[in-house]
């Protein structure tokens, strides 16, 4: 298919189109993501489930008793619980910064974040028809997407602003730096932060792990790629992107063969970086 | 199990400060810091008739010690014997029992950052000595036992010589440090010294009253969103992505 030639809003497809589209893959995730993905799922998953048993004062804590003293059983006392929860922020923290100094024009410049991030006039109606949807009240079709859906945006709004907080006020909290008075908001702070995540974290979690329709989504952060159909129906205006470079790259071999190339595309799109 | 208490005869204190030195070098307190404290109340009346007063203050290991409650991380606890303990390896330096301490016993230690209070000089007890105040007392106006033992001399001077609590009609939590001697000594000194009502600072209220409840609501709000979600789901049965 032609630059030129790829329709600006998704068009219904014949039954072996979308059956050729299934059977294609194409590149999304690249395997840094998928392992720091799930480096940090292990991280939150681990903190969570320790930080809550930290919380013992019966006018802050969340947990119930029974709870506190199942995770102190587990791990021998409360002491260390907060040890293993410290040490574990520590070494999240520390592979973080790796990622930051080695990633942060590739994963954090501004065109990225735009991209992962801002939220377009498609974007909000998409929240709107998926929420009305869910709930059964609407079966309008959701508008087209990029690489990423606006909840997917919103929850890595969530996540990249909230994670440099929880980080802070634990470290404040580890070393007790700056006094009583910064200690005891650090608390509070860190408390709010992880708990504002875990409503994300619900939704996430749910989206990936239950919903059917995303599925693929799940297993891309498996395996990185998603099946063309799925890219083409849930994430549109990202399929188009990819499907540009395509007739880029097809438009050259064109010229070689003097075929020019059909919907279906080579098997192993580039995904732009 | 015990409940142990210990009983300061205000008549008989010279204010030496004995007891505060052997406190600080049994425990290591850096200076400026204090488990225990002995403060002079100013002299009050007309010449010749002048009144004055002497306050051994620490904790009173209280019977309902909003200190307890006030910490988040646990450190501060109670045990069996009614000694309020703070386990140093859970102290975060927070501050929060600081602010809750009616009789202001507690102090961060500079150097650790932790808090730090009398226990009742735990240790010691448990390999059967005495507090060092009370064994280091010169005036022996110190007194510690057990008030569940009835020949205990603080179970004498508590049941039967009126020995008092340092409480006020606004704050009762029980301390179990007592004091003996007349009257009018312990009343000038509750006049000079009296226990503050419990706060729990700022950031506390803000976490107890607002982040707790609002945390709790988002995360249950967004629980019920989705099991609405599920059902829908189970209900409509599992579609394919591309419908
Ligand atoms: S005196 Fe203060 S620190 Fe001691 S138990 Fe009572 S409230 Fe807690
Ligand atoms: S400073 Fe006090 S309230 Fe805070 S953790 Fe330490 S003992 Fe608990």
């Amino acid at each position: 298919m032609r630059t030129d030639a790829v329709p600006v809003r998704p068009l219904p497809l014949t039954s072996e189109q979308a059956e050729a589209m299934l059977q294609r893959h194409v590149k999304k995730h690249h395997i840094a993501i998928i392992l720091l993905h799930w480096f940090n799922a292990l991280v939150w998953g681990s903190e969570l489930l320790t930080g809550l048993a930290l919380i013992s004062s019966p006018l802050f804590r969340v947990a119930p008793s029974w709870y506190i003293s199942l995770v102190e059983g587990i791990f021998g006392s409360r002491a260390n619980v907060l040890q293993i929860h410290v040490a574990l922020g520590l070494s999240w923290i520390g592979v973080y910064l790796v990622y930051g100094i080695f990633g942060f024009r590739t994963y954090l410049s501004r065109e990225v974040l735009q991209h992962e991030i801002a939220l377009d006039r498609d974007d909000v109606r998409w929240l709107i028809v998926r929420t009305q949807r869910i709930l059964g009240w609407t079966s309008e079709p959701l508008p087209p997407q990029g690489i990423y859906n606006a909840g997917q945006k919103l929850f890595a709004f969530l996540v990249y602003t909230m994670i440099p907080v929880v980080m802070a006020s634990g470290v404040v909290m580890a070393f007790r730096l700056f006094g009583t008075q910064v200690v005891g908001w650090a608390v509070v702070v860190h408390f709010g932060a992880a708990g504002l995540v875990v409503s994300g974290l619900m939704i996430h979690v749910y989206m990936g792990a239950v919903f059917p329709e995303e599925k693929p989504a799940f297993f891309s952060m498996i395996t990185g790629t998603v099946n063309e159909l799925y890219a083409y129906s849930h994430h549109f205006k990202w399929w188009t992107i990819v499907k540009a470079e395509e007739g880029v790259w097809d438009r050259q071999h064109d010229d070689e063969t003097g075929h020019p190339a059909d919907i279906a595309g080579p098997t192993e799109p580039v995904r732009p970086e | 199990m015990a409940r142990y208490a210990m009983v300061t005869d205000l008549t008989k204190c010279v204010a030496c400060q004995a007891c505060t030195v052997a406190c600080n070098a049994e425990w290591g307190v850096p200076a400026g810091y204090a488990r225990t404290r002995v403060r002079s109340t100013p002299i009050s009346g007309t010449f010749p008739h002048l009144a004055s007063g002497v306050y051994v203050a620490q904790c009173n290991q209280c019977d309902r010690p909003p200190c307890v409650e006030a910490c988040p991380s646990g450190a501060t606890s109670q045990g069996a014997n009614g000694i309020v303990e703070v386990d140093k390896s859970l102290c975060i330096g927070c501050g929060f029992c600081l602010d809750a301490c009616p009789y202001d016993a507690r102090y961060i230690n500079p150097v650790t950052k932790k808090v730090d209070k009398c226990d009742f000089c735990l240790a010691r007890l448990e390999r059967g000595a005495e507090p060092a105040c009370v064994t280091t007392c010169t005036a022996h106006a110190k007194y510690f036992g057990d008030l569940e033992d009835r020949h205990s001399d603080v179970f004498k001077m508590v049941y039967a010589m009126g020995a008092r609590r340092m409480e006020t009609s606004r704050v009762r939590v029980g301390p179990n440090v007592y004091y003996a001697g007349e009257q009018a000594r312990a009343d000038l000194v509750m006049a000079a010294f009296p226990p503050r009502p419990p706060r729990l600072l700022a950031a506390g209220e803000a976490w107890s009253r607002v982040l707790k409840p609002l945390v709790l609501a988002a995360v249950g709000a967004t629980f019920v969103g989705q099991a609405v979600a599920f059902f829908n789901q189970l209900r409509n049965g599992e579609k394919d992505f591309e419908d």
